[in-house]
C-alpha cells in the first residue's frame, strides 16, 4: 500500500507562496494528475515530495512513513526516498550508455552483476529499446531519449513514480502514442504515478484523478468526469475542455413560471427542479456557463418560437474534422458551439437551442458553482 | 616571425663557444654540438625535476579542488553561496607582490618555508580562485535537472561528484590543467621568494641563475631554457586539440 499524505503544505520562494496550504490524499496505484498553467506550483508540489526542495510548512507521507514534516525539522533526503522521476529534459546522463543509464539506480545501490543484466534487459525489452543499449544519448532520439528515462524509473521498481510534463518536449503525434502506452504501463506494474502537467488532454485521457492548481492554491480535485462535468469553479471550468466552455454575465430572474437566466441579448429558462440556494441570487450578477456541444441547431417545427430557441448570426465556421466549430453572436455575446452538421451559411441567421440541464451557474463575486 | 625566438634559442643551444663568438645568433651551428645541452642539463636537472613535482602537484590538487568548489557552488544551493564565489572572484586580481611579506610568514611560522610541500600549497591555494571560476562556469551548463535524476536515482552528494559530475568534467580539466601548468610552471616571484638557493629551488630560478655574474655563456642558458620550455611544449602538443575544443566551450549537451 503505497499512498500519499500532503497535510498544510505550503512553499515560499522569498515573499511569493508557491504552494499554500495543500491538503491532499492520493490512493494506492493511482494516476493522479497535477494540471494547471505554469507557475501554478504543480513542480513545486512534485519536488517537494521527491525531496528535492525542502517546505515552509506540513507534512509529507509516503505510505505510512513520514518523509517530511517542515515542523518536526524532517527531511529525509531524495536519494533514500523510494521514488523515480522523469524529467521533462529526460535528464539522462549523456556520458553513459543506454544500458548505463538504465542501470545507474541499481549500481549505485551495488545490486549484483547478474540482476542488473537481467532486470536492465527486461525493461528495455518492455519499452523496445533493446537494440539501443550499447548507444549514447546523443544517437537517440526525443522519443528514445524519453523512453530511457522511463527505463530507468521503472527498472528500480520504486513505490512512487513522479513524472514532471515527461511528454512536452516530444511532437504532437508521438505524445499521443506515448501517453497510451505510459498509460497502459502503469496500470500493468500497479505503481501509485504522480503526473504534472500543463495540457489537459493529456489530463482527462491518462489521470484517475486530477489536482486542478492555480496560483499555489488548489481549484478542484476530482476525476475527469467530475472536472468535465462539475466544475467547482470558473476558473476550472474555463480550464477544462477545448474548445473552452461559453461563459456568459447573466442575470437571475424569478418569474411564474421558474427562473429564467437575463443575458440582456436573449433569455434561457432552466429547468424546473432547481436547488434551493438559487433563491438566494435572484435578480444577481452570475456566470452562466455552457460547453459547445451543449448548443445545437433548433430542428424543432416551432422554429424560433420555443422558448429556449436563440436567434443567433453565424460569423465563422471552422471544420476540426469530427465536428464544426462555429463561432456564434446573439448580439454581442461571442458563442462557440460544436455540431456534426449545419445548413446555414456565414452570415446568415442561425437558431440555436442550449440544454437548460447543462447549464453551469457561476456566483460572480466568489467564481464558485453555484449549480 | 613568432618563432624566431624559439629558433634562436634552438641554434645557439647547439653551438659550441667558438661558434657562438663567430655567427650571428639566427645562424645555425657551424660544428652542432650537445655540449651545452648536457651542460645546462647538469645544472638545471635538480631544479627541473623540482619544479616538475610541484607543478604537477599543485596542478592536480588545484584542478581536483576547484571542480569540487565549482560543484558545490552550481549544484549544491546554500546560504552565501554566492558571497563566497565573490570573494574566490577577488582573489583572481589580488596581484602576487601583495600576498608576498604575509605567505612568507605564514610559510616559515608553517616550517614549509624552503620547501617543495611550501611551493605546492602557494601555487594550489593561488591556483583555487582561477579553476574555481572555470568549473563553476562550465557546470552552470549542466542542467540542473541531471542532478535531481541522480538525486532521485538515490545518489548522494559525494556519487553525483563522482559518477556523473567527474566524467563530464574532461574539457575543463584539460583547460584548467594546462593553464595551471604553464602558470606555475613560468613562475619565479613565488619561487625566488620562498625557496631561493635551496634544495627546492624551481627551474625558473635556476634558470635566471645560469646567467653568471662574469661569464656570458649564451649557449648554456639558451641550452637551459630549451629544457625549461620542453615540458610546456609536450603539453600543448599532447593536449592541444583538447585546449581548442575548450575554449570553444558549451561543448557538451545535457
Amino acid at each position: 500500500m503505497v499512498d500519499i499524505t500532503i497535510k498544510n503544505l505550503t512553499k515560499k520562494y522569498g515573499n511569493t507562496i508557491a504552494v499554500k496550504d495543500l491538503n491532499l490524499q492520493i490512493r494506492d496505484k493511482e494516476f493522479f494528475v497535477f494540471l494547471g498553467p505554469s507557475g501554478c506550483g504543480k513542480t513545486t508540489t512534485l519536488f517537494a515530495i521527491a525531496g528535492l526542495i525542502k517546505i515552509d510548512a506540513g507534512e509529507i507521507w509516503i505510505g505510512d512513513e513520514l518523509v517530511t514534516s517542515a515542523e518536526r525539522d524532517i527531511h529525509k533526503p531524495s536519494q533514500e526516498r523510494e521514488i523515480a522521476m522523469v524529467f521533462q529534459d529526460y535528464a539522462i546522463y549523456p556520458h553513459m550508455t543506454v544500458f548505463d543509464n538504465i542501470a545507474f539506480p541499481l549500481t549505485i545501490r551495488k545490486a549484483e552483476k547478474n540482476e542488473i543484466e537481467e532486470r536492465v534487459n527486461k525493461t528495455a525489452e518492455l519499452l523496445g529499446i533493446y537494440e539501443l543499449l550499447n548507444r549514447k544519448p546523443r544517437q537517440l532520439s526525443g522519443g528514445q531519449r524519453q523512453r530511457v528515462a522511463l527505463g530507468r524509473a521503472i527498472v528500480r521498481k520504486p513505490k512512487v513514480f513522479l513524472m514532471d510534463e515527461p511528454l512536452a518536449n516530444l511532437d504532437a503525434k508521438l505524445r499521443v502514442q506515448t501517453r497510451t502506452e505510459l498509460k497502459k504501463l502503469q496500470l500493468d506494474l500497479g505503481v501509485t504515478t504522480i503526473y504534472v502537467t500543463h495540457d489537459q488532454v493529456e489530463a482527462m485521457t491518462m489521470a484517475d484523478r486530477i489536482m486542478v492548481q492555480k496560483d499555489g492554491v488548489t481549484e478542484q480535485i476530482g476525476t475527469p468526469d467530475e472536472l468535465y462535468n462539475h466544475p467547482s469553479n470558473l476558473f476550472v471550468a474555463g480550464f477544462i475542455g477545448s474548445p473552452e466552455m461559453n461563459l456568459i454575465d447573466c442575470t437571475l430572474v424569478e418569474e411564474r413560471k421558474g427562473f429564467y437566466l437575463d443575458a440582456k441579448e436573449f433569455r434561457i429558462p432552466l429547468p424546473a427542479k432547481m436547488p434551493s440556494e438559487l433563491g438566494n441570487y435572484i435578480d444577481a450578477e452570475v456566470k452562466m456557463g455552457i460547453r459547445p456541444e451543449d448548443i445545437y441547431e433548433s430542428k424543432s417545427s416551432e422554429g424560433p418560437t420555443r422558448e429556449n430557441a436563440i436567434r443567433m448570426t453565424l460569423d465563422l465556421i471552422e471544420p476540426v474534422g469530427p465536428y464544426l466549430l462555429l463561432h456564434l453572436r446573439a448580439g454581442r455575446i461571442p458563442l462557440v458551439a460544436t455540431v456534426k452538421h449545419t445548413e446555414t451559411e456565414v452570415g446568415q441567421e442561425a437558431i440555436m437551442e442550449m440544454d437548460p440541464s447543462k447549464i453551469h451557474l457561476f456566483d460572480e463575486k466568489t467564481t464558485q458553482a453555484i449549480m | 616571425m613568432f618563432l624566431l625566438p624559439l629558433w634562436t634559442d634552438i641554434t645557439t643551444s647547439f653551438k659550441s663557444l667558438n661558434d657562438l663568438i663567430n655567427t650571428v645568433p639566427v645562424q645555425p651551428p657551424l660544428s652542432p654540438t650537445i655540449e651545452p645541452l648536457i651542460a645546462a642539463f647538469n645544472i638545471m636537472k635538480r631544479p627541473l625535476l623540482n619544479s616538475l613535482t610541484f607543478t604537477v602537484a599543485a596542478t592536480i590538487l588545484s584542478c581536483l579542488l576547484g571542480s569540487i568548489n565549482g560543484y558545490a557552488l552550481t549544484k549544491i544551493k546554500f546560504r552565501g553561496s554566492n558571497t563566497i564565489f565573490l570573494l574566490f572572484s577577488i582573489g583572481i586580481f589580488l596581484p602576487y607582490q601583495a600576498v608576498l611579506v604575509p605567505l612568507v610568514l605564514t610559510l616559515s611560522r608553517l616550517g614549509l618555508f624552503n620547501s617543495l610541500v611550501g611551493l605546492i600549497l602557494t601555487h594550489t591555494i593561488y591556483g583555487i580562485t582561477i579553476t574555481t571560476l572555470l568549473f563553476r562556469n562550465f557546470y552552470g551548463l549542466i542542467p540542473d535537472s541531471l542532478i535531481m535524476a541522480a538525486k532521485t536515482d538515490g545518489a548522494g552528494t559525494w556519487t553525483i561528484y563522482r559518477r556523473i559530475i567527474l566524467p563530464l568534467s574532461l574539457l575543463p580539466f584539460v583547460v584548467a590543467a594546462v593553464f595551471q601548468f604553464t602558470s606555475i610552471w613560468n613562475d619565479f616571484l613565488f619561487g625566488v621568494t620562498l625557496a631561493r638557493g635551496s634544495e627546492a629551488m624551481p627551474a625558473s630560478v635556476a634558470l635566471a641563475n645560469l646567467k653568471g655574474t662574469t661569464e656570458f655563456n649564451w649557449n648554456v642558458q639558451m641550452a637551459g631554457a630549451l629544457w625549461y620550455a620542453l615540458p610546456i611544449l609536450i603539453i600543448y602538443l599532447l593536449l592541444g586539440k583538447y585546449l581548442i575544443r575548450g575554449y570553444m566551450a558549451g561543448a557538451i549537451k545535457g
